[in-house]
């Protein structure tokens, strides 16, 4: 029996400190300011298990039956300390709150541990074996809890699941000490019931612990998010900040309402307006609706193919009341005709001619996406091409992603098209690339639709020039048995950030 | 999006239930397309019917594999119509025979062409035919995407199947000399697609001991060199280095261009080839007629083939050439003739791994498995997303003695098999039991020519490969190896010849 009680106070030591390493280690994680939160925390723990110390003078009764309870209640609230505050940090405001008054409630519950069962057993050893055994295993336990922690508890299993182990652990303590004081505890059975309760829970919330913190950490965007939804294709999330919005898919920027008009109006116009007679557009990607809301401000144009991945995409720009708003209704346009296709497939077995084409597909950031930026891909497309036909492609930032913005251009060329470059400041992004290209010579345009707020005429030129630092590259073109573009696009990022 | 306790707990709940009902789903499948019980009649020499009806061709082609189809490919290019192919099986195709299914097209064995060099000229005028090769140019949707292949080691995977990672000093130096020795033999002019115009006596002794002997005495003991070279042997020849002749061995490497950016590949591999040659000369195919008997007469031969009796001409004999003893009276048994034999599968993906990624590559290969990993169908498709796919799962059955392994493989039930290689492949992908809906599985007896000490430069091989009389030997095998490159290359030679004389 000695050695079993010594083994608790080892575990429950081992408890104690992970969730103070758990608040620790997020409340780092998610606020940055890592001396201060660990500093602030240890502090605030510490001086809860004073008041737990100081509390246990308090407690004259029934010493086992509390202990279990102690340990039952470690066990559930330490347990799903880490789920709680990651949810907490994305659903309320008040994380912070949160996250020191579970700090100092299991400060107070760990305060109150060492001192009860101390005082369990001092009747059946001498006062001085009690305290050295106990304040032993009491730092053993620590010992061991801190050099678990970091390199197999956070690796292996994430902060939720640590945090649900050992929960699991007090709980355990709490069930094996009503065997191991079971001359104190007249009511054993319902102790024991209440702790098989709480080990399915946890257990449960392991199993479910990955959803929990894909659920949470998906949803730490800077803004209040006003729409998450998995869709089979991509993860889409839209954030609003007082009036600007913003899409995000697969949590990658794709537009924010502020200047998004910037980049649709220098997507289309250039190109579109460069086109004597338009009357049939190709739009492939653009599943927000906002380049067609720039189309349809051509009267001439009868009728514009949308071609977009995703049908939750098109169907929540085409119903959501904001998003109709940003895209001024374009999906509901009579000249709007939208297919749910993967447009590889789709632009090579289609045979329709289009008078202009738009291709505005997310940056090529893995194999996948990379094969929609191949000169295949460009031939394909290009077949589509009426006489006078126009095609335009964004083609990632000429200033962030030089190599790659002059890779997509090379593709073009080796696609056997005429190239014309050009680029816009996009505040949201940066300075923003993309490339006319067509079989013929491409004019700039002398005359724009009405109303524009960003691309006019006397403005074009500028955009066809290449300061010294977004100059060509010389770069291989994309194909698809030789992605050159994935690989330059991923340094081009890393480059950045380093 | 608020988690309530109910909803909470009803996940919790839901959890709990799962994990108690979670078990193997059962997968279905089973072997398909066994053609080796028909293959034993031959062998036990069982009674064939009786003659029915003659028929009269200037040609018949015994096999529709590859060097068959050339052949006949051949011929008809040339505005030769008087001929018949007699294939074993209802599908030809031979080793590029293909399936399909809701998913994708996917092949059984064969499943790419090295992009061809300049000495492979009847391979790259068939693939500028098939619109492969454009003024100089190869069609890039019929070259390998990228990435191309990977290799899992050390608990991840690298890019590429020559292991690169976690190399000494000493791996690296050996990797390197090997890779001077190579341009060496390369710069020879000796190895070379196809190998009869470059095969040169001078390398000769190369032949006569293993290429694991060879790599010994250059002192290349390197563990990690070895196992790349043994996985070369095994993929290309289902054998392993030790039972391989150094001068293949050699020819692996010292016959393909450096910077070749290939391979071609299509989703039911060679199969896309079978199906344009059977476009242009499916006509003249006759499906599930085995050949049992071929005699020599004065003038002519006869083919016999159920109760038909074939009168012809000229015979090419594009089956494996060992068959032949058992059909041409009067022919010694082949002793240097011997053939690995092989497992595929394709296994169905309901769903594709976890860990699969957007990155997945189309040749995945696992250090130090027995099998040589599996090949991804869907990888040559133009989708952005996938959702489903099909995986062709190679196993060269090599250490050992073909002949115990060619019973195993026979011996061993789908369920055996079935375990094995999905036990195989939860080294890489732990839930791959829960991805799969379908295991088919193709046993190949004699599946490659073996390339084994000796076997390139045999004196019964050339006297085969001479091409002179009325029966024109044409598979394969008689380069000693199984590639596409050399069935073709047989295949027309023979069509030529015959020609040849016709025209005299």
């Amino acid at each position: 029996m000695g050695i079993l009680l010594f083994i608790s106070v080892l575990l429950i030591a081992a408890c104690g400190l992970i969730y103070e390493l758990i608040a620790g280690t997020l409340a780092s994680y998610l606020l940055g300011d890592s001396i201060l939160q660990f500093s602030t925390i240890i502090g605030c723990y510490l001086f809860a298990m004073g008041i737990g110390s100081a509390l246990s003078r308090y407690i004259h009764r029934g010493l086992a039956y509390r202990f279990v309870w102690i340990e039952l209640m470690l066990g559930v609230i330490g347990g799903f300390s880490s789920a709680l505050l990651f949810l907490a940090f994305a659903y309320t405001q008040g994380f912070q709150l949160i996250m020191y008054a579970l700090v100092v409630v299991i400060g107070v519950l760990v305060g109150l541990e060492i001192p009860i069962l101390m005082r369990i057993v001092k009747e059946r050893y001498h006062f001085r074996d009690v305290v050295a055994h106990v304040l032993t295993f009491d730092y053993l336990g620590a010992l061991g809890a801190s050099l678990l922690f970091p390199i197999l508890l956070v690796p292996y299993l994430g902060l939720v699941r640590s945090a649900m182990l050992f929960g699991l652990i007090n709980v355990a303590v709490a069930f094996w000490s009503t065997f191991l004081f079971a001359k104190q505890l007249p009511a054993a059975v319902g102790l024991r019931i209440a702790c098989l309760i709480v080990i399915c829970a946890l257990g449960a919330g392991m199993a479910q612990a990955k959803r929990i913190t894909t659920a949470a950490e998906d949803n730490i965007y800077a803004d209040e998010i006003i729409f998450a939804r998995d869709t089979r294709y991509q993860h889409i999330v839209l954030t609003r900040f007082k009036d600007d919005i913003r899409l995000f898919l697969n949590s990658h920027l794709q537009f924010s309402s502020r200047d998004e008009y910037r980049y649709h109006e220098a997507l289309i116009h250039p190109g579109l307006s460069a086109v004597p007679a338009p009357r049939r557009v190709l739009v492939l990607g653009g599943g927000d609706g906002l380049a067609v809301r720039e189309i349809l401000k051509y009267p001439q144009v009868e009728s514009i193919t949308l071609v977009d991945l995703d049908p939750e995409m098109t169907r929540l720009f085409s119903t959501h009341p904001m998003l109709t708003g940003l895209n001024q209704k374009s999906f509901q346009n009579s000249r709007v005709h939208i297919v749910n296709a993967d447009a590889f497939p789709w632009v090579d077995s289609n045979t329709d001619s289009f008078d202009f084409v738009v291709i505005d597909f997310p940056d090529p950031t893995n194999y996948s996406l990379g094969k929609l930026y191949t000169t295949a891909f460009y031939k394909a497309a290009a077949r589509h091409l009426s006489a006078q036909g126009l095609m335009v492609v964004q083609s990632t930032s000429p200033m962030f992603a030089r190599d790659s913005y002059w890779c997509i251009v090379e593709t073009l060329k080796q696609a056997s098209l005429k190239t014309y470059p050009y680029h816009v400041y996009v505040p949201s992004f940066g300075e923003w690339g993309f490339v006319i290209a067509s079989s013929h010579e491409y004019l700039p345009p002398t005359s724009l639709p009405a109303g524009l707020r960003f691309v006019s005429v006397d403005g074009l030129p500028a955009m066809f020039q290449f300061p010294p630092d977004m100059s060509p590259m010389t770069m291989p073109p994309n194909r698809l048995n030789d992605q050159v573009l994935v690989r330059a696009y991923d340094q081009d990022w890393k480059d950045i950030s380093h | 999006m608020k988690v309530s306790r109910r909803r909470f707990l009803q996940a919790g709940s839901a959890a709990l239930v799962g994990l108690s009902v979670k078990g193997d789903r059962p997968i279905a499948g089973s072997f398909v397309n066994d053609s080796f019980q028909l293959g034993h009649q031959l062998r036990d020499r069982t009674s064939f019917p009786a003659v029915q009806r003659t028929e009269k061709q200037a040609v018949v082609i015994v096999g529709g594999g590859i060097a068959g189809l050339s052949a006949a490919w051949r011929l008809n290019k040339r505005g030769f119509h008087d001929f018949v192919l007699l294939e074993m099986n209802e599908q030809p195709g031979g080793n590029s025979r293909w399936g399909q299914n809701e998913i994708t097209a996917y092949p059984w064995a064969a499943h790419y062409v090295p992009v061809p060099g300049p000495k492979a000229t009847y391979v790259r005028e068939l693939f500028e035919e098939l619109g492969l090769l454009k003024n100089g140019e190869w069609e890039e949707r019929y070259l390998c995407f990228a990435p191309q292949e990977r290799l899992y080691l050390y608990g991840r995977w690298q890019d590429g199947i020559e292991p690169a990672i976690g190399l000494s000093g000493e791996d690296r130096e050996q990797f390197r000399r090997l890779e001077d020795f190579i341009l060496q033999f390369r710069a020879t002019g000796g190895f070379t697609i196809p190998m009869e115009r470059g095969r040169s006596s001078n390398q000769s002794d190369l032949d006569q001991i293993s290429f694991e002997e060879w790599l010994r005495r250059q002192k290349m003991d390197s563990r990690v060199l070895n196992w790349y070279m043994d996985y070369c042997c095994r993929d290309d020849y289902g054998a392993v280095a030790t039972d391989t002749s150094a001068w293949a061995g050699i020819y692996y490497f010292a016959s393909r261009e450096p910077e070749e950016r290939g391979p071609l590949t299509w989703p039911e591999g060679n199969g896309w080839i079978v199906k344009r040659l059977l476009e242009r000369v499916g006509s003249f195919v006759r499906g599930g007629q085995m050949v049992h008997r071929i005699e020599r007469r004065k003038t002519d031969l006869s083919v016999f083939s159920g109760g038909t009796e074939h009168r012809a001409q000229f015979v090419i004999f594009a089956a494996p050439t060992f068959l032949a003893p058992y059909l041409i009276d009067g022919m010694q048994p082949l002793q240097d003739f011997e053939y690995s034999p092989w497992l595929t599968a394709n296994l169905t993906l309901g769903r594709v791994p976890a860990n699969y990624g957007t990155d997945a590559t189309w040749d995945n290969v696992v250090m130090n498995s027995p099998t040589l990993g599996y090949v991804d169908a869907m990888h040559q498709t133009l989708q952005s997303h996938v959702e489903r796919t099909v995986w062709t799962f190679y196993w060269a059955l090599a250490e050992g003695s073909p002949a115990n392994n060619r019973k195993m493989l026979l011996e061993k039930d789908w369920g055996y098999w079935k375990e094995a290689i999905l036990h195989d492949l939860e080294r890489v992908h732990p839930d791959i039991r829960q991805c799969v809906t379908r295991i088919d599985m193709m046993r190949f007896g004699h599946a490659m020519a073996r390339p084994k000490p000796g076997a390139i430069f045999s004196e019964v091989r050339r006297r085969l490969a001479k091409l002179d009389g009325r029966l024109l030997f044409a598979n394969s095998d008689l380069s000693g190896f199984s590639i596409f490159e050399e069935a073709q290359y047989r295949g027309v030679r023979a069509a030529e010849k015959v020609l040849e004389i016709v025209a005299r």
